[in-house]
């Protein structure tokens, strides 16, 4: 049996094998790679397109998101999930969602956006962030004018490393609006491997927030855990 | 015989009184749903997309009347752009705090737009008619009606579809069914702009039980003016908040739901009454906002399938 996630950019299967999780990941349009030789019956989907795919069970990212974190973290009340078109904040406690769907600006889409501006990869982000000594404040929580304001700090005087910091931080505000009061925070989804953005959002946030050690693969396996 | 004129409301305005005053009442709200307005000048698309029709003459009615207290200052500003535009409109008011007298005279003064009561018979025809609808309310929770067909219904009982014998018709051509029910659902807020969002609901496995608008279209009633502001003194919507949450909390229970979806509608100031019902009502609750009319958005369905796993979960 496998857990399928086929989101909106990455397609990841998760299985068991001797107690130990193996995984794979890979783009949206590659998906059927993941699953070549395996049997619909043998797979639980997830992810925005959990119905298009062969399945035998089906569940939503939002549960599947709080099976999969609580293999990792048993206690995590909050989970965030920071995925490529949107992002969702689950209140474990409240059986409560939200989902910013509507604006880019609190989505991986916006990192990716300053990433390509800087014609750097995504992956890289963080390390910029590390390298930062001033965090140069931008303000706007609306993603076509957080940019234009970032090129008015680069053209100010800021390094590279010094805005995309304060990008970090001006996402990671955006995204502390939508996040209840909570003992323990987990974040998950591709973008949190980004650590700069992770530790700006525990700045802002003024706690320690959890993220799992392959972040990217929590649902895919939530979905498994779900069915098992 | 004298003409019947095709008065619009806006909100909730006792159609007892305008059809006993011998016109046809039309709610301008039930043609949003399945409207393709993309409407220029926006925040509530229900209020946009009306005073755009109205002012453009798009749909023909003889004058309207706005629920000017008692709704919200969205619908009190675009109605009163189609008055401007020509069409002859009156403003009424519900109490916030109850007075019966004070809704007397609104109903006075309404009358008097009207021309006077011309058929007082209307009246207890229509306590009739929402007697079947009080019916098909409580089948629909029994599993007997599909919430959608109810919700079609009951929703059209604000204008009583224009015509009574007509509406009569509609209703006695419903048809039973046997539904299992496995999550009762009640909808709180107003009533969803997207036009097949009962249908979604309970192919997704929320089966609506109540639907609180609706409701209140229903419940009031009364054979004379002097009646009927003794009933619809208590429409919920127009009354202070714990007012409408006590009333939600007596038919939650007795309607025994698993759980509560709150419709709220892009720039309306329901939103804001958001935190107060999850603070007062004790079910899982769920919190979804429309924007413009059309079919139910994945990104909703999304958030009603996951909430129906949550309550399978609970
Ligand atoms: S949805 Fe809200 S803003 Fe729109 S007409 Fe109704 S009360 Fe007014």
């Amino acid at each position: 049996m496998i857990g399928l996630d086929v989101g909106s950019t990455t397609a990841k299967k998760v299985s068991i094998e001797d107690g130990k999780i193996k995984y794979q990941i890979t783009g949206t349009h590659n998906w059927k790679d993941l699953i070549a030789g395996i049997d619909g019956k043998d797979i639980i989907s997830t992810g925005y397109f959990r119905n298009t795919v062969p399945h035998r069970a089906s569940v939503t990212e939002i549960t599947a998101a709080i099976y999969g974190v609580r293999h990792y973290f048993p206690d995590a009340d909050v989970i965030v999930d920071i995925g490529g078109q949107d992002t969702k904040v689950i209140d474990v406690r409240k059986n409560n969602f939200i989902i910013n769907d509507k604006c880019s600006a609190g989505t991986g889409a916006f990192l990716e956006f300053v990433a390509n501006y800087f014609k750097i990869e995504l992956t890289e982000m963080g390390s910029y962030h590390g390298r930062a000594k001033r965090i140069p404040a931008i303000n706007n929580t609306c993603g076509v004018f957080a940019l234009s304001e970032m090129i008015s700090q680069l053209v100010a005087g800021y390094t590279q490393e010094e805005v995309i910091a304060g990008m970090h931080y001006a996402f990671a505000r955006r995204i502390s609006f939508m996040i209840p009061e909570a003992e323990s925070l987990v974040l998950i989804g591709g973008t949190v491997k980004n650590k700069g953005m992770v530790s700006a959002l525990s700045y802002i946030l003024k706690k320690e927030v959890l993220v799992p050690d392959e972040p990217q693969i929590v649902n895919a396996l939530g979905a498994l855990k779900y069915y098992s | 015989m004298p003409v019947q004129k095709k008065i619009a409301i806006t909100a909730l305005v006792p159609p007892e009184l305008i059809y006993a005053c011998g016109d046809e009442t039309f709610d301008v709200n039930n043609v949003i749903p399945e409207s393709k307005k993309y409407p220029r000048n926006k925040l509530c698309a229900w209020t946009a997309i009306w005073q755009e029709m109205l002012s453009k003459r798009e749909i023909n009615i003889d004058s309207l009347i706005v629920v000017a207290g008692g709704d919200c200052h969205n619908a009190l500003v675009d109605g009163q752009k189609v008055a401007m535009s020509g069409i002859p409109t009156h403003f009424f008011f519900y109490p916030f705090d109850g007075s019966a007298e004070y809704l007397e005279s609104q109903l006075l003064k309404l009358r008097d737009f009207l021309g006077g009561i011309k058929s007082p018979e209307k009246p207890g025809e229509i306590r009739e008619l929402k007697d079947l609808g009080l019916e098909i309310d409580k089948k629909r929770a029994q599993g007997k009606l599909s919430s959608s067909d109810a919700f079609r219904i009951l929703i059209s009982f604000s204008d009583l579809a224009g015509d009574l014998d007509k509406f009569r018709e509609t209703i006695s051509s419903v048809r039973e069914t046997d539904i299992e029910i496995n999550n009762r659902i009640a909808l709180i807020g107003v009533p969803p702009i997207y036009h097949d969002f009962h249908d979604v609901s309970q192919s997704l496995g929320l089966h609506v039980v109540f639907d609180e608008l609706p409701y209140e279209f229903i419940r009031h009633s009364g054979t004379d003016i002097h009646q009927i502001a003794r009933d619809y003194c208590n429409y919920t919507f127009a009354r202070p908040l714990d007012f409408r949450i006590k009333f939600l909390q007596k038919e939650l229970q007795k309607r025994k739901v698993d759980g509560v979806v709150h419709y709220t509608q892009f720039a309306c100031h329901h939103m804001l009454e958001d935190d107060i019902m999850r603070s007062n009502l004790d079910y899982p609750m769920l919190t979804i906002q429309g924007d413009l009319p059309g079919n139910t958005p994945e990104q909703i369905k999304l958030r009603l399938e996951a909430f129906r796993e949550a309550l399978e979960r609970s």
